[in-house]
This record gives C-alpha cells, sequence and structure tokens, in this order.
C-alpha cells in the first residue's frame, strides 16, 4: 500500500489519495494519468492489467487500486 | 393514471385557450397590417383581409391559376370581381383551408379551380404530415402568421399591393417544343387518394352553399398531357362538375408559345395571361351569373387597382 | 420523421406511449421494440435488414461468449491449481476468435457502406485499375440510419461481455431494443448496456413527473434547434456555399455561427432524444456538459459528443494503452528516454488510432481525417507544453484557476473548436484551407456592423433573436455548470411554476421558430453521420 501511494504521489501530489474515493468518476485523475499509473504498477508489482480491468471501479481509489493489485497478483 | 389525464387535460385545455386567444390576436393584427406576412402565408392574410361580400370567384390552384388569370382584366372588361387565392406547389390540403378562409368573409358565386394540382403526390406521409399542419395552421392562425413579431422590429417591411393575388411577369422564354403536345391516348393518370379525399371535403363545402365549382386548365405544354386530361375528365363527370381544357384551346385563344410563357411552357406570362382571361371572360360571364360590379360603391379601389394595372402593363408591354 | 417534426412528437411519440401504458407490465419493451422498428422502416425502408442482421449478430455473439465463459468456470473448478492458467489462455483464445469475428462482421458492413466509394476513388487517383479482370466502380451504397451510432454500441456490448464486465442478454428481443430504441437510434447517444438496459425492460408504468418533465426537455431542444440552429443555417449555408466570395470577418463569423449551429442542433437533438426517453421512465446518458466551458482541448472532447468519447476511450484508448507495443515502449522508455518522453510518446501512440477513428466515424472524407488529426496533435501539444506552462505560471504568480488565466484558457480554447470546425464544415478539405486563409487575407472587423451580416440572408430581427436565445441558453447552460439545475429541481418546483415554465417554453418555440414562410427545415446534421 506504502508502494502505490508513492506511485500515485508521483503521479499528482496535489489529491488526498487516502480519503478520495472518487479519482475517475470526479475526474481527479485523467486518462492519461491512468494509462502512466498502469505502466507504474505493472513495473512495480510485477503484474499484467488488461483491457478488462480498464473501469473506473478499479481506479475510483487507492483502496479499489490495492485490491486490483493484490488479485492480480494472485492469478 | 388518473392524475395524468386529469392534469394533461387542464394542461392541454389551457394551452388551446391561450391558442385561440393568440390565434385571434394574430387574425386581427395580420388584417390591420396588410403586406406584412410574406411567402405562402401571405395568399391567406390577404384573402382574410379582403372587403367583406365583395368578391364573386374565387380561383384557386397552383402557380398554374395565378399565372393564367387576370383579376383587373375581368374587371375592365366585366366588372366581375375575382381573387386569385393560388400559392405556388399549392397542396390540395392547402386549397380546402383556402377557400374555408376564403367563405368565412365572402359569398363568391362561383369557384374556380385549376386541376393541375390533383396530380400532387409528395407520398402519404408527407400527405399525413401536411392534413395534420394545414388544419394547426388553419385553426390557430397564430401558427401561420407567427413571423408577424418581425413588423414589430421593422415596420418598413411591408409588401407592396398585389392585382387581387396577381402580379405582372413579363419576361419572355419561349416554348420550342411540339404545340400538338395533347397527344391521342386513352390512358388515366392516376389521382392520388388525398386529392380525392380533400376534393369531395371541397365539393361538400361548395355544395353546402350553394356555389357552382368549375375545373379548369390553364395551358402549359409542361405540365399537360391526354392522360391528365383524361383523368380530370372522368373525375369530373363523376362528380357532376363542368371541365374546361384550354389546353386544346390554344389556336382558339391565339397563344403564341415563342412570346406567351416565361419559362419555356411551364407557366404563362402577362401576355399569355391576358389571352385566357378574355376568353374566360367571356366564357365565365355567358354561363354564370356574376354581377357587373363596375362603378358601384365599395368597388372604387378595384377601379383604383385596375387603373395601375393597365398603366403598368402597357408599359411592359411597349417594351 | 426526425424527432423535431410534428408527426414525431405529436403522433409518433403520442401513440407509442398510449401503446405501451394499455400493455401489462412485462410486455411493455416489446411496445418499444416494435415502435423503434416501425420508427426505423419508415426512414430507412427495407435498410431495417441491416440493423436486424446487426442484432442477431451482436446477440449471438454475446451469447457464445457467455457460453465460454461458464465453460470456463467450469473447467476451472474441475482442475487443480495449476492447470488454471492454461485453462484461462485456451479459452481467452476461443472468446477472442468469437469476438474478433462478431466485431469484423459488423464493422465490415460498417466500412463497406460508408467508405466503399472513398476506397475506391483514393485507390483510382493513384493507379489505374483497369488491368484488374473485373470493373470496380463507385457504388450508389445507402446507408441505413444510425448505422454508425447501432454498430459503436454493438461493439461495444460485445466487447463488455467478452470482458466480462456484463452478462450476455438472454433474450434477442431485448438485444434488439438495446439496439434500437427508437429517440436514441438517429444520433445516439451511444449507450452503453448498463446505462440503459435496466429502465429499458423495466416498462415503468407512466407517471405525471416524467411526462411533463420529459416533453419540457423535448421542447427545450426544439428551442435550441427551431429558433437558433435553424436560422443560423441560413447564413452558414451561404458562406460555405459560396466560400469564394467571401474572406475576412465574414468567414470567421461563418466559423463561429457554424460552430454554435452544430452545439444548438445536436445538443438540442439530446434534448429531444432523453427527453423521449424519459417520458417512458428511461434514463439516456447525457451527451453533452457545456463544452464551451471548456479549459483545453481535451477537456472540450470530455464535454462535447461524451458518449462517442467515452466509447473510443474504452474501446480504443484503454485497449491501446495497454497492449503489448505500447507496453514495450514504456518500459524501454523508461530506462532510456526519461519519464517525460515516455508519457509523451505513450500517449501518443493510444491516442492516434483514437483520433483517427475519430475522423473517420465522421464520414469517408479527407476533412473529417484531417479533423481528427487536428485535435490529435493540438491535445498532444497541450501535453507537451504543460510542464512549461506550469513553471511559466509559478514565476509570474498566476494561480492557475485565477479567473484571469481561466478566461484566457476559455478563450483560446474556442478559437481551437472555432477553427476545427471550420474545416469540419467546409466542402472538402481544399476549401477549408482556402477558407482559413482567407480569413487573414482582408480581415476588416467593420464587416460585423457595416451591414455586410444582414447582406447574407438574415433579418436584424434574426439575429437579435439569435443572441437572445443564446442568451438564455447560456443561462440555463451556466446554472448547470455550477450544478444549481438538480438543486432547483429538488426544491420539487410547485406544479404552477413548471406549468408556467412549460406554456414560455412552448409559445417562445412557436413564434420565434424558424418555420413557416422565408425559411426552410432543415435536416439533423448528425444523423447523417
Amino acid at each position: 500500500m506504502e508502494k502505490l501511494l508513492a506511485i500515485l504521489n508521483e503521479i499528482d501530489d496535489s489529491i488526498d489519495y487516502v480519503n478520495e474515493k472518487k479519482l475517475i468518476d470526479g475526474q481527479l485523475l485523467d486518462s492519461f494519468g491512468v494509462i502512466t499509473l498502469v505502466s507504474e504498477l505493472e513495473d512495480a508489482f510485477d503484474i499484467s492489467i488488461e483491457a478488462s480491468e480498464m473501469i473506473p471501479a478499479n481506479f475510483n481509489s487507492a483502496e479499489a487500486i490495492w485490491n486490483m493489485v493484490q488479485r492480480l497478483q494472485e492469478n | 393514471m388518473r392524475k395524468i389525464l386529469k392534469r394533461g387535460l387542464l394542461f392541454l385545455l389551457i394551452l388551446i385557450l391561450l391558442l385561440a386567444g393568440c390565434s385571434a390576436w394574430a387574425k386581427k393584427a395580420v388584417v390591420s397590417k396588410r403586406g406584412s406576412i410574406k411567402g405562402r402565408s401571405r395568399v391567406f392574410a390577404d384573402i382574410a383581409a379582403e372587403k367583406e361580400n365583395t368578391l364573386d370567384v374565387l380561383v384557386m390552384g397552383d402557380s398554374e391559376s395565378f399565372t393564367s388569370i387576370s383579376p383587373m382584366q375581368l374587371w375592365r372588361q366585366h366588372g366581375i370581381a375575382a381573387y386569385d387565392c393560388g400559392q405556388s406547389g399549392q397542396k390540395i390540403q392547402e386549397t380546402y383551408y383556402m377557400l374555408k378562409t376564403a367563405l368565412k368573409t365572402q359569398e363568391p358565386r362561383l369557384v374556380l379551380l385549376e386541376a393541375n394540382l390533383m396530380f400532387r403526390n409528395p407520398g402519404r406521409l408527407e400527405n399525413l404530415q401536411s392534413a395534420i399542419s394545414e388544419a394547426m395552421l388553419y385553426h390557430f392562425p397564430i401558427f401561420r402568421y407567427h413571423n408577424i413579431w418581425k413588423t414589430m422590429f421593422d415596420s418598413s417591411a411591408t409588401l407592396p399591393d398585389e392585382y387581387k393575388g396577381f402580379t405582372i411577369r413579363n419576361s419572355v422564354k419561349s416554348y420550342d417544343g411540339d404545340e400538338n403536345y395533347m397527344k391521342e391516348t386513352s390512358e388515366l393518370k392516376k389521382i392520388p387518394e388525398f386529392v380525392d379525399i380533400y376534393l369531395k371535403k371541397i365539393i361538400e363545402i361548395c355544395q353546402g352553399k350553394d356555389i357552382p365549382l368549375m375545373l379548369y386548365s390553364a395551358p402549359s405544354p409542361v405540365n399537360y398531357n391526354t392522360a391528365k386530361h383524361n383523368a380530370i375528365q372522368d373525375y369530373a363527370d363523376k362528380h357532376n362538375l363542368p371541365y374546361l381544357d384550354l389546353n386544346y384551346k390554344t389556336k382558339e385563344l391565339k397563344i403564341n408559345w415563342k412570346e406567351d410563357s416565361y419559362d419555356k411552357g411551364d407557366h404563362l406570362n402577362v401576355f399569355g395571361a391576358e389571352k385566357v382571361t378574355a376568353y374566360m371572360g367571356e366564357y365565365l360571364a355567358e354561363k354564370y351569373d356574376l354581377p357587373d360590379h363596375r362603378g358601384e360603391a365599395g368597388y372604387e379601389e378595384w377601379d383604383r387597382l385596375a387603373e395601375m394595372y393597365r398603366q403598368e402593363f402597357l408599359a411592359v408591354k411597349g417594351k | 420523421m426526425a424527432y423535431h417534426t410534428l408527426l414525431y412528437g405529436f403522433v409518433f411519440l403520442p401513440l407509442c406511449l398510449i401503446a405501451y401504458q394499455m400493455v401489462p407490465q412485462r410486455h411493455r419493451w416489446k411496445v418499444l421494440l416494435a415502435f423503434s422498428w416501425l420508427f426505423f422502416f419508415i426512414i430507412s425502408r427495407k435498410l431495417l435488414i441491416y440493423l436486424i442482421g446487426a442484432t442477431v449478430i451482436t446477440h449471438y455473439t454475446g451469447v457464445r461468449l457467455e457460453l465460454l465463459h461458464a465453460h470456463e468456470e467450469k473447467e476451472k473448478e474441475e482442475a487443480a491449481g495449476r492447470k488454471k492458467k492454461e485453462i484461462r489462455l485456451k479459452y481467452q483464445k476461443r472468446s477472442r476468435q468469437v469476438l474478433s469475428l462478431g466485431i469484423l462482421m459488423l464493422l465490415g458492413v460498417l466500412i463497406y457502406l460508408k467508405y466503399y466509394n472513398f476506397f475506391i476513388h483514393n485507390i483510382e487517383s493513384i493507379i489505374d485499375l483497369s488491368f484488374l479482370p473485373f470493373a470496380l466502380h463507385e457504388k450508389n451504397l445507402l446507408l441505413p440510419v444510425g448505422i454508425s451510432f447501432y454498430t459503436l454500441q454493438a461493439v461495444g456490448y460485445m466487447a463488455d461481455v467478452y470482458w466480462g464486465k456484463i452478462r450476455a442478454e438472454e433474450s434477442l428481443g431485448r438485444t434488439a431494443l438495446f439496439l434500437s430504441f427508437f429517440p436514441q437510434i438517429m444520433e445516439g447517444p451511444i449507450c452503453r448496456y448498463t446505462d440503459t438496459a435496466d429502465t429499458l425492460y423495466a416498462g415503468r408504468a407512466l407517471t405525471w413527473e416524467n411526462l411533463s418533465e420529459g416533453y419540457i426537455r423535448i421542447f427545450w431542444g426544439f428551442f435550441k434547434k427551431l429558433i437558433i440552429a435553424d436560422r443560423l443555417s441560413v447564413i452558414v449555408g451561404e458562406i460555405f456555399g459560396n466560400y469564394m466570395e467571401y474572406k475576412g470577418a465574414v468567414v470567421a463569423v461563418g466559423a463561429v455561427a457554424y460552430t454554435v449551429q452544430l452545439y444548438m442542433e445536436f445538443s438540442g437533438c439530446m434534448d429531444m432524444v432523453i427527453g423521449s426517453g424519459q417520458v417512458f421512465g428511461i434514463r439516456l446518458p447525457e451527451n453533452f456538459r457545456q463544452p464551451f466551458c471548456a479549459r483545453s482541448a481535451a477537456e472540450f472532447w470530455r464535454r462535447w459528443h461524451i458518449s462517442l468519447g467515452v466509447w473510443f476511450k474504452t474501446y480504443i484508448f484503454y485497449p491501446v494503452s495497454v497492449s503489448g507495443i505500447v507496453k514495450k515502449w514504456n518500459s524501454f522508455g523508461r530506462k532510456h528516454a526519461g519519464k517525460y518522453l515516455t508519457r509523451l510518446v505513450t500517449s501518443a501512440l493510444a491516442l492516434f488510432p483514437v483520433w483517427l477513428c475519430n475522423g473517420l466515424w465522421h464520414g469517408a472524407r479527407w476533412s473529417y481525417i484531417f479533423y481528427g488529426m487536428y485535435y490529435f496533435t493540438l491535445i498532444l501539444a497541450g501535453m507537451a507544453v504543460e510542464p512549461v506552462r506550469d513553471r511559466i505560471l509559478a514565476l509570474l504568480h498566476i494561480h492557475p484557476d485565477s479567473f484571469g488565466w481561466r478566461t484566457v484558457q476559455i478563450a483560446k480554447t474556442w478559437l481551437i473548436i472555432f477553427t476545427g470546425e471550420l474545416f469540419f464544415r467546409a466542402d472538402g478539405l481544399r476549401a477549408g484551407l482556402h477558407m482559413f486563409r482567407s480569413i487573414f487575407d482582408g480581415f476588416e472587423i467593420r464587416q460585423l456592423w457595416d451591414g455586410t451580416l444582414f447582406g447574407l440572408g438574415l433579418e436584424r430581427a434574426d439575429f437579435a433573436v439569435v443572441a437572445a436565445g443564446c442568451i438564455v441558453v447560456a443561462v440555463i447552460g451556466s446554472l448547470n455548470e455550477r450544478g444549481l439545475i438538480p438543486r432547483i429541481h429538488s426544491l420539487r418546483l410547485s406544479e404552477p411554476v413548471k406549468w408556467c415554465t412549460f406554456y414560455a417554453l412552448i409559445f417562445a418555440v412557436l413564434i420565434f421558430a424558424a418555420y413557416g414562410d422565408g425559411y426552410q427545415a432543415v435536416d439533423l446534421i448528425y444523423a447523417g453521420f
């Protein structure tokens, strides 16, 4: 989780990632931010994120992102 | 569901009242501001603004009608008070409501219908749409005259007077095709169902008011052929209507296709119209009971217009 | 029978409402389907067969994909841990084949109908095709209404099933309704299954609230389309139709007028569409969100034709950005090219196909492709200068959200939009370039008030009405932007206020709409795409 927050802060450090629940729906993170995030996540956690994971629900909060990462690591 | 019906009906009722109020106002405004309505609604506005019970002949139809009969000439030669209430490409639905509009203030002794519009068929959907929209335009004239607010912006935009629905078109574009265009055939061109529906209504109205209805065809090589003639004749016979097809009388009328059309035989120019009107005047005066209003009180405007018309006509003829 | 016609608003829609209400709830969606197909048939006649064909393909592709998912789950349950991945890969391959086949068939029809002539024409201009044993001619192909819209919707549906985001619809009839629902068939919005399915099939009873508010929304669309757009269409047609005769400020006015016309038309049509859905209690997604408040070209496209943007983002941008090539570049770039460049190139790789498709989607014309590339370049340039711009702002102590800076950004975005729409509307790329150049050739601001504008076919009174109409739309827009409309709505407007609003709207349209004498009815622009 720490690692994830570090990555997120590097993309945009003006957002309160711990409490924000609407990163996508509230348009805090745009699509360019998302694809940067995806490539960072893939590198950092050694996972492969596919097109099917690209839904707002997976990126709306740090917690949601973390859940997705853990799920993909299990596979 | 009850609530929807109750509220919906109340809503519509208020809407209709508002529309009727606005329509009454628009109708008055149009009469008091002659020449403020442009385009195809102008004829409706102008006929509604004609002095009550002054017209004896209504000429209806598409552009073939108002390019072939000149009311001012009828007036000068016979004292017949006629009005051209045709419109370019008039649809039969428009003809019907034009007649109803005219009959609100006039008690004509003859309705003359140019028959070319009997073959106009824009398709069933368009016809249905026209049926609805023309009914709305008639019952709520605010729809027809809605652009009248513009004259409040720009009051100088009034249009010049016309000669009772007729304007002088003096350009010449000769028709060089076959002069015997009414070839022998027994074919009948089909009359569309909507035309039949509305013509029946028109016939009924005329019968109800005891106004004779007569069909005629203006000379036009572009628009007429024998198949159309046959269909109109057939229709006229079935409904006991007199029918006069001037396409068979072009020799008698001395129509000169080199000079008497302004668009290669589609429509007559003023010179052609004068010839047709001269013939029609004699014909109508003989067959129908049409009084001579010349010099009568209440028709002063007609004398004035007739003089203007004569001046303008002589001017274009001299060219 | 477009949405702004009498026949639709006062005959078709009411008949459908009555039929809908009379039928028991569980059959109501069938009424909607019947009317949808009738609507399609009235406009496109026999071409209904294309819609039915697309429906069958979409439906059975969905069913097949669902079946594969089920098999996969079952096999996985039975298999031991290590084999799971193998099973997953096996089914992934098969699903991909099914999906590809479905997409190919649908896109194939679209591409054939829409682009065949363009293709042949351009090939012929490059090489002589007469050596071929058969002759290739440009064909007179008729496009079924809305094919560009329902094809995207169908592809999106199949992809969603493939990804497991939704379960496939089991009933063919329901899939058919999802693709053909009559309010949205002509101009979208391009809906996702999750957007509409629930309310579409629910068959909710009519309510007074939905009916009255839906019809108010429809009339609001009439207001935009008939009062503003159809008037502007006169001068737009004049300037773009005789572009050789105009230059300077008049051409600039043409570009602005067309942009406003297009917005009023398209968003007005969406109001009619969304209102038409609402009368049945069906919620359709919004397609516009005050696009002229956008501060950048990228933001403009998140506010303009939203459903198309979302579609491209979901089904092109993201899939491309997680594809092999982009991922490879990413890991390579981060080692060798630095973060800034890596990010820029990644975005370019993912954006390029989006904007190429956006251009092509509008039609087979070079000027549309140019239009797509125009936005591609601008959006990428916007990203490229972002760090520099932020540094300059910081140096000058300008707050990025200050009013002044916001105004500058919005003005800049307007220029971008107007220029883009100039090329979009111009009769071909060459005409567009000519018009663009001619703006700067003898630009005289005087032309705006010396009467030149009144020679374009609109009277002073018409300009006054357009201006007044735009102000009304702008006021409503700014209320919306501030999120005040839902709040006003939540106050539960008393019935009389609502009625007065509706009457005012009806009479505004009735009196000021550009119909009747001196005006021509104007077809819906986006229905042609």
